[in-house]
């Protein structure tokens, strides 16, 4: 009996994800056993029919259309306020969050965006006390944003897990907060070149958006699509992750 | 033309908006036939274009020249093809959940003649099938498999692109291959 499974056929038809040894050894059993020439053969047509699938093309205007609605975003973009309107927009969002905490953090945020532009901004200023203060930026960052994961943790787990209308509804208002800080700190996360971080905030979003936006009396199928969602994207997972490599970062820090 | 490239890549790092739209010209076609791939829906991939090429000339003054412009084009639209899907949860089939446990074998469960002239002139229904077979499975396990099969990604640039192990990347693309198979078991 075979010891090479299909996973292991697959993997050998791409030449891709085993070691040489193993595709040497596939390579061997292919010679020998036709039995598993056989289940090759049935791959190869499984992964050639894949092929068959008929191909969508784009219409002939297509180039034109994305480019004519892309000029627009870019030149809107372009005319986007700058810097200090940014500090000035951080500041009105610390004012309208709805809870004191996520206003503290925004507030900190603030502090930390106007050290960043100081510090790009001045050029005689010592190296040691600009390194200083990003280090403490980037740690007061670190802090909030670890709260913030915290607190879509609970909220995911609560969509995921709860099937009352009172919970669902006290969800959706915690999400509208979560949006805008989620905003927040992902634009700061990207300030301070922290991409991976700011990526990541950037895929929450729309699911927070989603959340935020799902009526207490959303149906069965609406949550069940929700649930599907979370489990088949990891995305519980991938929030603990980043929320356990910040603290980690933290304590390496201190 | 590699170097024509780069130069207008390096025109666009410059904010030379005419230069990045020779990059949208040369490149927004393909990007449509990944990101439709992906979505099964050509207004979704379409939107999925539009934001990727905007992340783009927003994000170009970051792309270092590691890999080349396509690649990081490439990255960027599947993410953007992900973010319309998970905008439009709905796309999400319920048939997208692994069927049966993903170390079982499944080639060869029924016996296969080699295709003979009345499977051939079935190719059609085939095709059919087979897109039907991609829209059902889930869009983590299309993506993985839309990009090692039809664009030649490696596993390991499947894991950085959707942020997963190699381990789940790998499981991802064994889910699709069966679901795969089970496409032409009718057919048979």
């Amino acid at each position: 009996m075979s010891t090479i499974s299909d996973n292991d056929l697959i993997l050998y038809f791409y030449r891709d994800g085993l070691d040489a040894g193993r595709n040497a050894e596939i390579d061997a059993a292919l010679r020998s056993s036709e039995s598993l020439r056989a289940r090759y053969r049935d791959l190869q047509r499984t992964l050639q029919a894949a092929d068959a699938a008929p191909p969508v093309e784009p219409d002939d205007g297509f180039t034109q259309r994305v480019w004519q609605r892309l000029e627009q975003r870019i030149e809107q973009a372009s005319n986007a306020p700058r810097r200090d309107d940014w500090r000035t927009r951080l500041r009105d969002l610390a004012q309208s969050l709805l809870s004191p905490r996520l206003a503290l953090a925004a507030t900190c945020l603030v502090a930390f965006a106007v050290g960043i532009g100081y510090y790009a901004g001045r050029s005689s200023a010592t190296h040691e006390a600009s390194a200083r203060d990003s280090a403490l930026a980037a740690r007061v960052l670190d802090a909030y944003v670890s709260d913030h994961l915290r607190a879509t943790e609970g909220l995911l787990l609560t969509a995921a897990n709860s099937d009352s209308s009172d919970l669902h509804a006290g969800n959706s208002d915690l999400a509208a907060t979560l949006v805008d800080s989620n905003r927040l700190y992902a634009a700061a996360a990207a300030r301070a070149g922290n991409t991976r971080l700011a990526d990541f905030l950037r895929q929450l979003e729309p699911v927070l958006i989603d959340l935020a936006n799902q009526p207490a009396d959303a149906s069965i199928q609406s949550r069940d699509g929700l649930r599907d969602y979370l489990r088949k994207t990891d995305l519980l997972f991938q929030v603990r992750a980043t929320q356990a490599r910040i603290d980690n970062a933290g304590k390496h820090k201190t | 033309m590699a170097n024509e490239e780069e130069r207008r890549v390096a025109a666009a790092r410059r904010g030379d908006r005419g230069a990045f739209r020779l990059l949208v010209e040369a490149y927004a076609r393909m990007l449509f036939t990944l990101c439709v791939r992906i979505t099964r829906d050509a207004a979704l991939a379409e939107d999925a274009v539009q934001e990727a090429l905007f992340n783009a000339w927003r994000h170009i003054a970051e792309f270092d020249g590691r890999s080349s412009f396509k690649t990081w084009l490439h990255r960027i639209a599947v993410n953007a093809a992900l973010e319309q899907m998970r905008r439009n949860a709905r796309h999400e089939s319920a048939d997208a959940s692994a069927q049966g446990d993903d170390d079982d074998d499944f080639l060869l469960q029924r016996s296969v003649d080699e295709p003979g002239p009345e499977q051939h002139a079935l190719g059609d229904e085939i095709g059919r099938h087979v897109d039907d077979h991609l829209a059902r499975m889930s869009v983590i396990e299309r993506t993985a498999f839309v990009l090692r099969h039809a664009e030649g990604h490696s596993i390991e640039e499947i894991s950085q692109t959707l942020s997963m192990n190699t381990s789940a990347s790998k499981q991802a693309i064994f889910r699709a291959v069966r679901k795969l198979r089970g496409a032409l078991q009718p057919l048979r």
